[in-house]
Protein backbone atom coordinates (compact mmCIF):
# COMPACT_ATOMS: atom_id res chain seq x y z
CA UNK A 1 0.00 0.00 0.00
CA UNK A 2 0.86 3.35 -0.93
CA UNK A 3 1.91 5.63 1.63
CA UNK A 4 1.82 9.10 -0.49
CA UNK A 5 0.24 9.65 -3.44
CA UNK A 6 0.24 13.05 -5.76
CA UNK A 7 -2.54 13.81 -8.25
CA UNK A 8 -2.25 16.52 -10.46
CA UNK A 9 -5.44 19.06 -10.20
CA UNK A 10 -6.19 20.50 -12.94
CA UNK A 11 -10.31 20.23 -13.67
CA UNK A 12 -13.42 19.72 -11.90
CA UNK A 13 -12.84 15.62 -12.73
CA UNK A 14 -9.66 15.94 -10.69
CA UNK A 15 -11.66 16.94 -7.60
CA UNK A 16 -13.01 13.81 -7.53
CA UNK A 17 -10.24 12.00 -8.50
CA UNK A 18 -8.33 13.55 -5.54
CA UNK A 19 -11.26 12.43 -3.16
CA UNK A 20 -11.15 8.98 -4.50
CA UNK A 21 -7.43 8.40 -3.54
CA UNK A 22 -7.62 10.30 0.13
CA UNK A 23 -10.43 7.93 0.99
CA UNK A 24 -8.71 5.12 0.50
CA UNK A 25 -5.21 6.27 2.05
CA UNK A 26 -7.68 7.30 4.98
CA UNK A 27 -9.55 4.20 5.28
CA UNK A 28 -6.20 2.78 6.40
CA UNK A 29 -5.63 4.91 9.37
CA UNK A 30 -9.37 4.07 10.42
CA UNK A 31 -10.78 7.19 10.59
CA UNK A 32 -14.64 7.11 10.96
CA UNK A 33 -17.03 8.00 8.31
CA UNK A 34 -17.45 11.55 9.65
CA UNK A 35 -13.79 12.03 9.61
CA UNK A 36 -13.65 11.08 6.24
CA UNK A 37 -16.03 13.10 4.92
CA UNK A 38 -14.62 16.42 6.82
CA UNK A 39 -11.53 15.47 5.24
CA UNK A 40 -13.06 15.09 1.51
CA UNK A 41 -14.45 18.09 2.07
CA UNK A 42 -11.41 20.00 2.93
CA UNK A 43 -9.52 18.49 0.19
CA UNK A 44 -12.49 19.70 -2.10
CA UNK A 45 -12.72 23.10 -0.88
CA UNK A 46 -8.49 23.17 -1.69
CA UNK A 47 -8.93 21.43 -4.86
CA UNK A 48 -11.36 23.95 -5.69
CA UNK A 49 -9.13 26.96 -5.24
CA UNK A 50 -6.50 25.50 -7.30
CA UNK A 51 -9.01 24.96 -10.31
CA UNK A 52 -10.51 28.54 -9.54
CA UNK A 53 -7.63 30.65 -8.66
CA UNK A 54 -4.33 29.21 -10.34
CA UNK A 55 -5.72 27.29 -13.25
CA UNK A 56 -3.39 24.05 -11.92
CA UNK A 57 -1.49 22.66 -9.20
CA UNK A 58 -0.73 19.35 -7.40
CA UNK A 59 -2.09 17.53 -4.11
CA UNK A 60 0.17 15.12 -2.35
CA UNK A 61 -1.34 13.14 0.53
CA UNK A 62 1.04 11.19 3.07
CA UNK A 63 0.49 9.25 5.25
CA UNK A 64 2.49 9.85 8.75
CA UNK A 65 3.64 8.34 11.98
CA UNK A 66 4.80 10.80 14.21
CA UNK A 67 5.74 9.47 17.64
CA UNK A 68 2.93 6.54 17.10
CA UNK A 69 0.28 9.25 16.90
CA UNK A 70 -0.89 8.74 12.94
CA UNK A 71 -2.54 11.05 10.52
CA UNK A 72 -3.55 12.28 6.84
CA UNK A 73 -1.34 15.15 5.75
CA UNK A 74 -2.29 16.86 2.37
CA UNK A 75 -0.78 19.23 0.52
CA UNK A 76 -2.19 21.36 -1.85
CA UNK A 77 0.54 23.20 -3.93
CA UNK A 78 0.49 25.58 -6.86
CA UNK A 79 2.64 28.13 -8.75
CA UNK A 80 -0.49 29.96 -9.49
CA UNK A 81 -1.22 34.10 -8.47
CA UNK A 82 -0.76 33.19 -4.67
CA UNK A 83 -2.65 35.33 -2.09
CA UNK A 84 -1.89 38.74 -1.22
CA UNK A 85 -3.31 39.53 2.13
CA UNK A 86 -3.55 36.06 3.41
CA UNK A 87 -4.96 37.50 6.78
CA UNK A 88 -7.92 38.65 4.68
CA UNK A 89 -7.62 35.47 2.73
CA UNK A 90 -8.32 33.82 5.73
CA UNK A 91 -11.58 35.70 6.94
CA UNK A 92 -14.98 33.92 7.09
CA UNK A 93 -16.84 35.64 4.30
CA UNK A 94 -13.63 36.71 2.30
CA UNK A 95 -13.56 35.71 -1.46
CA UNK A 96 -12.17 37.61 -4.76
CA UNK A 97 -14.26 35.75 -6.37
CA UNK A 98 -17.85 34.60 -6.62
CA UNK A 99 -17.24 32.23 -3.67
CA UNK A 100 -18.95 32.00 -0.06
CA UNK A 101 -14.99 33.03 0.72
CA UNK A 102 -15.38 30.16 3.56
CA UNK A 103 -12.81 27.77 1.38
CA UNK A 104 -9.78 28.23 3.85
CA UNK A 105 -11.03 29.40 7.09
CA UNK A 106 -13.31 26.81 6.53
CA UNK A 107 -10.77 24.34 5.51
CA UNK A 108 -9.04 25.11 8.94
CA UNK A 109 -12.01 24.28 11.15
CA UNK A 110 -12.64 20.65 9.38
CA UNK A 111 -8.59 19.33 9.72
CA UNK A 112 -6.25 19.37 13.21
CA UNK A 113 -3.75 21.42 11.98
CA UNK A 114 -3.49 24.15 9.27
CA UNK A 115 -0.32 25.86 7.27
CA UNK A 116 -0.46 28.16 4.31
CA UNK A 117 2.50 30.11 2.27
CA UNK A 118 1.99 32.13 -0.38
CA UNK A 119 2.23 35.40 -1.66
CA UNK A 120 2.19 37.98 -4.99
CA UNK A 121 3.60 35.49 -7.86
CA UNK A 122 4.89 33.15 -5.54
CA UNK A 123 2.21 30.08 -5.63
CA UNK A 124 0.33 29.06 -2.55
CA UNK A 125 1.19 26.22 -0.63
CA UNK A 126 -1.53 24.93 2.12
CA UNK A 127 -0.48 21.66 4.41
CA UNK A 128 -3.17 20.49 6.22
CA UNK A 129 -3.09 17.73 8.75
CA UNK A 130 -5.90 15.23 10.14
CA UNK A 131 -4.62 12.68 13.37
CA UNK A 132 -6.49 9.90 13.39
CA UNK A 133 -8.10 9.20 16.95
CA UNK B 1 -0.29 34.88 -41.65
CA UNK B 2 -2.88 31.87 -40.52
CA UNK B 3 -0.10 30.50 -38.49
CA UNK B 4 -0.45 33.71 -36.58
CA UNK B 5 -4.00 33.47 -35.98
CA UNK B 6 -3.76 29.82 -34.96
CA UNK B 7 -1.90 31.10 -32.56
CA UNK B 8 -3.98 33.56 -30.93
CA UNK B 9 -7.17 31.35 -30.82
CA UNK B 10 -5.91 28.34 -29.72
CA UNK B 11 -3.68 27.19 -26.64
CA UNK B 12 0.15 26.65 -27.05
CA UNK B 13 0.86 23.13 -26.24
CA UNK B 14 3.12 25.07 -23.28
CA UNK B 15 -0.05 26.95 -22.08
CA UNK B 16 -1.81 23.75 -21.92
CA UNK B 17 0.68 22.02 -20.28
CA UNK B 18 1.04 25.15 -17.93
CA UNK B 19 4.72 25.42 -18.50
CA UNK B 20 6.08 28.89 -17.37
CA UNK B 21 8.87 30.33 -17.30
CA UNK B 22 9.72 29.69 -13.99
CA UNK B 23 8.70 25.67 -14.56
CA UNK B 24 11.15 25.40 -17.24
CA UNK B 25 13.44 27.10 -14.97
CA UNK B 26 12.97 24.42 -12.43
CA UNK B 27 13.31 22.11 -14.41
CA UNK B 28 16.74 23.10 -15.69
CA UNK B 29 17.62 23.30 -12.17
CA UNK B 30 16.55 19.97 -11.03
CA UNK B 31 18.65 18.98 -14.28
CA UNK B 32 21.33 21.02 -13.57
CA UNK B 33 21.28 22.23 -16.55
CA UNK B 34 23.58 25.21 -16.86
CA UNK B 35 25.42 27.30 -18.71
CA UNK B 36 28.50 24.77 -18.65
CA UNK B 37 26.67 22.32 -20.40
CA UNK B 38 25.67 25.19 -23.25
CA UNK B 39 29.00 26.21 -23.49
CA UNK B 40 29.83 21.88 -23.93
CA UNK B 41 27.45 21.37 -26.40
CA UNK B 42 28.13 24.39 -28.23
CA UNK B 43 31.67 22.91 -28.58
CA UNK B 44 30.72 19.92 -30.57
CA UNK B 45 28.33 21.41 -32.67
CA UNK B 46 30.42 20.99 -35.64
CA UNK B 47 31.10 17.53 -35.27
CA UNK B 48 27.73 16.52 -34.50
CA UNK B 49 27.45 17.92 -37.90
CA UNK B 50 30.10 15.45 -39.27
CA UNK B 51 28.23 12.55 -37.37
CA UNK B 52 24.76 13.51 -37.71
CA UNK B 53 24.95 11.27 -41.06
CA UNK B 54 25.96 7.55 -39.87
CA UNK B 55 23.85 8.26 -37.11
CA UNK B 56 21.00 8.76 -38.55
CA UNK B 57 21.38 6.27 -40.78
CA UNK B 58 22.02 3.57 -38.08
CA UNK B 59 19.01 5.19 -36.14
CA UNK B 60 16.67 4.24 -38.91
CA UNK B 61 18.13 1.19 -39.88
CA UNK B 62 17.03 -0.08 -36.00
CA UNK B 63 13.76 1.44 -36.52
CA UNK B 64 12.98 -0.14 -39.78
CA UNK B 65 14.28 -3.53 -38.07
CA UNK B 66 11.65 -4.16 -35.67
CA UNK B 67 7.85 -4.88 -36.66
CA UNK B 68 6.57 -2.59 -33.99
CA UNK B 69 8.76 0.41 -35.04
CA UNK B 70 8.54 -0.54 -39.09
CA UNK B 71 4.69 -0.68 -39.32
CA UNK B 72 5.07 3.41 -39.00
CA UNK B 73 6.80 3.71 -41.94
CA UNK B 74 4.37 2.58 -45.03
CA UNK B 75 4.91 5.62 -47.16
CA UNK B 76 8.51 5.86 -48.34
CA UNK B 77 7.98 9.22 -48.39
CA UNK B 78 6.81 10.08 -45.07
CA UNK B 79 10.33 8.24 -44.02
CA UNK B 80 12.27 10.86 -45.76
CA UNK B 81 10.60 13.88 -44.38
CA UNK B 82 11.16 12.02 -40.96
CA UNK B 83 14.86 11.47 -41.38
CA UNK B 84 15.58 15.06 -42.34
CA UNK B 85 13.41 16.58 -39.25
CA UNK B 86 14.80 13.93 -36.89
CA UNK B 87 18.58 14.80 -38.40
CA UNK B 88 17.39 18.81 -37.48
CA UNK B 89 16.45 17.48 -34.23
CA UNK B 90 19.79 16.06 -33.16
CA UNK B 91 21.72 18.76 -34.28
CA UNK B 92 19.75 21.14 -32.91
CA UNK B 93 20.62 19.61 -29.40
CA UNK B 94 24.16 20.89 -29.50
CA UNK B 95 22.99 24.19 -30.41
CA UNK B 96 21.98 25.93 -27.31
CA UNK B 97 19.02 28.72 -26.47
CA UNK B 98 16.86 26.25 -24.37
CA UNK B 99 14.44 28.68 -25.04
CA UNK B 100 10.08 28.63 -24.77
CA UNK B 101 10.63 27.93 -28.40
CA UNK B 102 12.43 25.06 -28.49
CA UNK B 103 10.55 23.67 -25.31
CA UNK B 104 7.03 24.43 -27.45
CA UNK B 105 8.83 22.35 -30.77
CA UNK B 106 10.16 19.30 -28.02
CA UNK B 107 6.13 19.57 -27.04
CA UNK B 108 4.55 19.34 -30.19
CA UNK B 109 6.87 16.21 -31.73
CA UNK B 110 5.88 14.69 -27.96
CA UNK B 111 2.25 15.01 -29.36
CA UNK B 112 2.73 13.51 -32.48
CA UNK B 113 4.19 10.90 -31.61
CA UNK B 114 1.43 10.18 -29.37
CA UNK B 115 -0.95 11.06 -31.66
CA UNK B 116 0.67 8.38 -34.45
CA UNK B 117 0.17 6.13 -31.04
CA UNK B 118 4.06 5.57 -30.97
CA UNK B 119 4.53 3.44 -27.60
CA UNK B 120 6.63 4.82 -24.88
CA UNK B 121 9.14 1.59 -24.78
CA UNK B 122 9.61 2.27 -28.57
CA UNK B 123 9.95 6.40 -27.63
CA UNK B 124 12.81 5.81 -25.15
CA UNK B 125 14.70 2.61 -26.75
CA UNK B 126 15.30 5.00 -29.83
CA UNK B 127 16.86 7.58 -27.86
CA UNK B 128 19.06 4.94 -26.49
CA UNK B 129 20.49 3.59 -29.51
CA UNK B 130 20.65 7.50 -30.40
CA UNK B 131 22.97 7.90 -26.74
CA UNK B 132 25.16 5.06 -27.42
CA UNK B 133 25.79 5.92 -30.99
CA UNK B 134 26.64 9.38 -29.97
CA UNK B 135 28.65 8.09 -27.12
CA UNK B 136 30.77 5.78 -29.68
CA UNK B 137 31.44 9.04 -31.91
CA UNK B 138 32.21 11.24 -28.82
CA UNK B 139 34.55 8.67 -27.45
CA UNK B 140 36.09 8.11 -31.01
CA UNK B 141 36.63 12.00 -31.89
CA UNK B 142 38.37 12.98 -28.60
CA UNK B 143 40.51 10.23 -27.78
CA UNK B 144 43.42 12.44 -27.44
CA UNK B 145 41.27 14.90 -24.81
CA UNK B 146 41.04 12.94 -21.63
CA UNK B 147 37.31 13.45 -20.01
CA UNK B 148 36.13 15.83 -22.51
CA UNK B 149 33.81 13.18 -24.21
CA UNK B 150 32.35 12.23 -20.56
CA UNK B 151 31.82 15.62 -19.94
CA UNK B 152 29.97 16.53 -23.44
CA UNK B 153 28.02 12.87 -23.11
CA UNK B 154 26.68 13.96 -19.84
CA UNK B 155 25.54 17.55 -20.33
CA UNK B 156 23.92 16.02 -23.59
CA UNK B 157 22.07 13.80 -21.68
CA UNK B 158 21.25 16.18 -19.23
CA UNK B 159 19.43 18.27 -22.55
CA UNK B 160 17.76 14.76 -23.34
CA UNK B 161 16.46 14.09 -20.22
CA UNK B 162 14.74 17.52 -20.20
CA UNK B 163 13.26 16.64 -23.94
CA UNK B 164 12.28 12.70 -22.89
CA UNK B 165 10.28 14.97 -19.62
CA UNK B 166 8.85 16.98 -21.92
CA UNK B 167 7.58 14.16 -24.03
CA UNK B 168 6.23 12.26 -21.80
CA UNK B 169 4.08 14.75 -20.09
CA UNK B 170 2.00 15.41 -23.51
CA UNK B 171 1.68 11.37 -23.49
CA UNK B 172 0.38 11.56 -20.30
CA UNK B 173 -1.40 15.18 -21.59
CA UNK B 174 -3.15 13.32 -24.11
CA UNK B 175 -4.58 10.89 -22.40
CA UNK B 176 -5.89 12.92 -19.60
CA UNK B 177 -7.80 14.98 -22.62
CA UNK B 178 -9.30 11.60 -23.67
CA UNK B 179 -10.51 10.77 -20.59
CA UNK B 180 -11.47 14.56 -19.79
CA UNK B 181 -13.71 13.95 -22.89
CA UNK B 182 -14.84 10.88 -21.81
CA UNK B 183 -16.13 12.05 -18.61
CA UNK B 184 -17.20 15.11 -20.12
CA UNK B 185 -19.87 12.99 -22.16
CA UNK B 186 -21.16 11.13 -19.36
CA UNK B 187 -22.20 14.60 -17.37
CA UNK B 188 -24.02 15.48 -20.38
CA UNK B 189 -26.83 12.80 -18.27
CA UNK B 190 -29.45 15.56 -17.38
CA UNK B 191 -31.26 15.66 -14.00
CA UNK B 192 -35.11 14.78 -14.37
CA UNK B 193 -37.59 16.43 -12.89
CA UNK B 194 -40.26 14.92 -11.71
CA UNK B 195 -44.06 15.88 -11.32
CA UNK B 196 -45.28 13.41 -8.29
CA UNK B 197 -48.60 15.69 -8.25
CA UNK B 198 -50.38 18.56 -8.69
CA UNK B 199 -47.79 21.38 -7.85
CA UNK B 200 -45.02 19.17 -6.49
CA UNK B 201 -41.75 18.50 -8.28
CA UNK B 202 -38.84 16.04 -7.05
CA UNK B 203 -35.82 16.62 -8.13
CA UNK B 204 -33.01 13.72 -7.68
CA UNK B 205 -29.46 15.20 -7.67
CA UNK B 206 -27.20 12.50 -8.38
CA UNK B 207 -23.23 12.72 -8.49
CA UNK B 208 -20.75 15.37 -8.68
CA UNK B 209 -22.29 19.27 -8.50
CA UNK B 210 -19.86 21.16 -10.07
CA UNK B 211 -20.07 24.53 -12.19
CA UNK B 212 -21.62 23.16 -15.56
CA UNK B 213 -24.22 21.05 -13.87
CA UNK B 214 -25.48 23.31 -11.01
CA UNK B 215 -26.21 25.53 -13.90
CA UNK B 216 -28.17 22.99 -15.92
CA UNK B 217 -29.88 21.85 -12.63
CA UNK B 218 -30.85 25.04 -11.76
CA UNK B 219 -32.47 26.00 -15.22
CA UNK B 220 -34.21 22.76 -15.82
CA UNK B 221 -35.69 23.50 -12.35
CA UNK B 222 -36.64 26.95 -12.73
CA UNK B 223 -38.33 25.90 -16.28
CA UNK B 224 -40.13 23.11 -14.42
CA UNK B 225 -41.36 25.42 -12.16
CA UNK B 226 -42.89 27.78 -14.59
CA UNK B 227 -44.47 25.00 -16.61
CA UNK B 228 -46.22 22.67 -13.73
CA UNK B 229 -46.71 25.95 -11.97
CA UNK B 230 -45.17 24.11 -8.97
CA UNK B 231 -45.18 25.29 -5.39
CA UNK B 232 -43.25 22.96 -3.82
CA UNK B 233 -39.87 21.15 -4.81
CA UNK B 234 -38.33 18.36 -2.97
CA UNK B 235 -34.70 18.37 -3.70
CA UNK B 236 -32.83 14.94 -3.20
CA UNK B 237 -29.36 15.17 -2.70
CA UNK B 238 -28.63 11.86 -1.33
CA UNK B 239 -26.74 11.21 -4.39
CA UNK B 240 -24.47 14.06 -3.86
CA UNK B 241 -21.28 12.12 -1.84
CA UNK B 242 -19.62 15.69 -0.99
CA UNK B 243 -21.29 18.95 -0.51
CA UNK B 244 -18.42 21.93 0.12
CA UNK B 245 -18.95 25.55 -0.15
CA UNK B 246 -19.31 26.36 -3.71
CA UNK B 247 -21.58 22.92 -3.86
CA UNK B 248 -23.52 24.44 -0.92
CA UNK B 249 -23.25 27.76 -2.94
CA UNK B 250 -25.01 26.76 -5.36
CA UNK B 251 -27.90 24.83 -3.98
CA UNK B 252 -28.50 28.33 -1.73
CA UNK B 253 -28.28 29.78 -5.45
CA UNK B 254 -31.01 27.38 -6.66
CA UNK B 255 -33.60 27.87 -3.57
CA UNK B 256 -33.08 31.70 -3.83
CA UNK B 257 -34.31 31.39 -7.73
CA UNK B 258 -37.28 29.04 -7.06
CA UNK B 259 -38.09 31.18 -4.10
CA UNK B 260 -38.50 34.06 -6.84
CA UNK B 261 -40.42 32.12 -8.75
CA UNK B 262 -43.07 31.39 -5.51
CA UNK B 263 -41.80 27.50 -5.17
CA UNK B 264 -40.76 26.72 -1.93
CA UNK B 265 -37.46 24.32 -1.53
CA UNK B 266 -37.13 21.48 0.95
CA UNK B 267 -33.50 20.00 0.73
CA UNK B 268 -33.84 16.22 1.73
CA UNK B 269 -30.88 13.68 2.06
CA UNK B 270 -28.67 16.04 3.50
CA UNK B 271 -26.71 13.40 5.42
CA UNK B 272 -25.25 13.48 9.20
CA UNK B 273 -21.75 13.68 8.03
CA UNK B 274 -22.08 16.18 5.14
CA UNK B 275 -24.43 18.42 7.76
CA UNK B 276 -21.53 18.21 10.24
CA UNK B 277 -19.10 19.28 7.42
CA UNK B 278 -21.21 22.21 6.26
CA UNK B 279 -21.80 23.46 9.90
CA UNK B 280 -17.79 23.25 10.44
CA UNK B 281 -17.16 24.97 6.90
CA UNK B 282 -19.66 27.44 8.28
CA UNK B 283 -22.60 27.19 5.42
CA UNK B 284 -25.27 28.89 6.77
CA UNK B 285 -28.35 27.01 5.37
CA UNK B 286 -30.88 28.19 8.35
CA UNK B 287 -33.00 29.72 5.25
CA UNK B 288 -32.94 26.84 3.68
CA UNK B 289 -36.35 23.91 4.86
CA UNK B 290 -34.21 20.49 4.52
CA UNK B 291 -35.40 17.16 6.04
CA UNK B 292 -33.82 13.98 6.99
CA UNK B 293 -34.78 11.92 3.95
CA UNK B 294 -36.98 12.08 1.51
CA UNK B 295 -40.34 10.74 3.22
CA UNK B 296 -40.19 13.85 5.24
CA UNK B 297 -39.54 15.91 2.80
CA UNK B 298 -42.54 14.59 0.92
CA UNK B 299 -44.63 14.84 4.23
CA UNK B 300 -43.52 18.16 4.72
CA UNK B 301 -44.23 19.59 0.97
CA UNK B 302 -47.71 18.15 1.32
CA UNK B 303 -48.81 20.23 4.28
CA UNK B 304 -47.05 22.72 2.35
CA UNK B 305 -49.56 22.61 -0.33
CA UNK B 306 -52.50 21.46 2.04
CA UNK B 307 -52.40 17.83 1.68
CA UNK B 308 -53.11 15.58 4.04
CA UNK B 309 -52.00 12.03 3.77
CA UNK B 310 -54.37 9.43 5.50
CA UNK B 311 -54.61 5.80 5.51
CA UNK B 312 -57.67 4.56 3.57
CA UNK B 313 -59.08 2.90 6.26
CA UNK B 314 -59.02 5.65 8.27
CA UNK B 315 -61.02 8.07 5.58
CA UNK B 316 -64.15 9.68 7.31
CA UNK B 317 -65.52 12.82 8.07
CA UNK B 318 -66.42 14.62 4.88
CA UNK B 319 -64.93 12.21 2.20
CA UNK B 320 -67.47 10.07 3.25
CA UNK B 321 -70.53 12.50 2.91
CA UNK B 322 -69.38 12.38 -1.05
CA UNK B 323 -70.04 8.83 -1.26
N1 LIG C 1 -4.69 28.58 -4.50
C1 LIG C 1 -5.00 29.89 -4.49
N2 LIG C 1 -4.36 30.75 -5.33
C2 LIG C 1 -4.66 32.07 -5.32
N3 LIG C 1 -5.59 32.63 -4.54
C3 LIG C 1 -6.28 31.83 -3.69
C4 LIG C 1 -6.02 30.43 -3.63
N4 LIG C 1 -6.84 29.91 -2.70
C5 LIG C 1 -7.57 30.92 -2.20
N5 LIG C 1 -7.24 32.09 -2.80
C6 LIG C 1 -7.77 33.44 -2.49
O1 LIG C 1 -8.35 33.42 -1.20
C7 LIG C 1 -9.72 33.78 -1.25
C8 LIG C 1 -10.52 33.01 -0.23
O2 LIG C 1 -10.57 31.64 -0.58
P1 LIG C 1 -11.73 30.73 0.01
O3 LIG C 1 -11.74 30.90 1.47
O4 LIG C 1 -11.56 29.35 -0.50
O5 LIG C 1 -13.05 31.39 -0.55
P2 LIG C 1 -13.66 31.41 -2.04
O6 LIG C 1 -12.99 30.33 -2.82
O7 LIG C 1 -15.11 31.16 -1.83
O8 LIG C 1 -13.38 32.76 -2.59
C9 LIG C 1 -10.14 33.53 -2.67
O9 LIG C 1 -11.23 34.34 -3.07
C10 LIG C 1 -8.87 33.85 -3.44
O10 LIG C 1 -8.74 35.23 -3.65
MG1 LIG D 1 -12.58 28.43 -2.20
Amino acid sequence: MAEVVRVAIRSDADIVMVRQQARVLAKELGFSASDLTLIATALSELARNIVDYAGQGEIILSLINQGGHRGLVIIARDNGPGITDIERAMQDGYSTGKGLGMGLPGTRRLMDEFEISSGMGQGTTVKVTKWAR
Amino acid sequence: MTEEMKQNTEKTLMEELGFTEVEIARRRAFLELGDDDIQELLSINKLAKEYADPVIEAFYKHLLSFEETRVFFQDPGLLERVKRAQKAYFSRLTQGDYDNTYIEDRLNIGAVHERIGLPVKAYLGMYNFYLRNVANHLYEAYKDMPGKALRVYLSLLKVVFLDIGLAIDTYINRREQLIGKQREAMRELPTPVLQVRDRLLIIPVVGILDSYRARQLTEQLLDSISATRAKAVLMDITGVPIVDSKVANHLLQTVSAARLMGATVILTGLSPQIAQALVAIGVDLSHVRTTVDLQSGLEEAERLLGYRLVPVGERTGTNQAHV
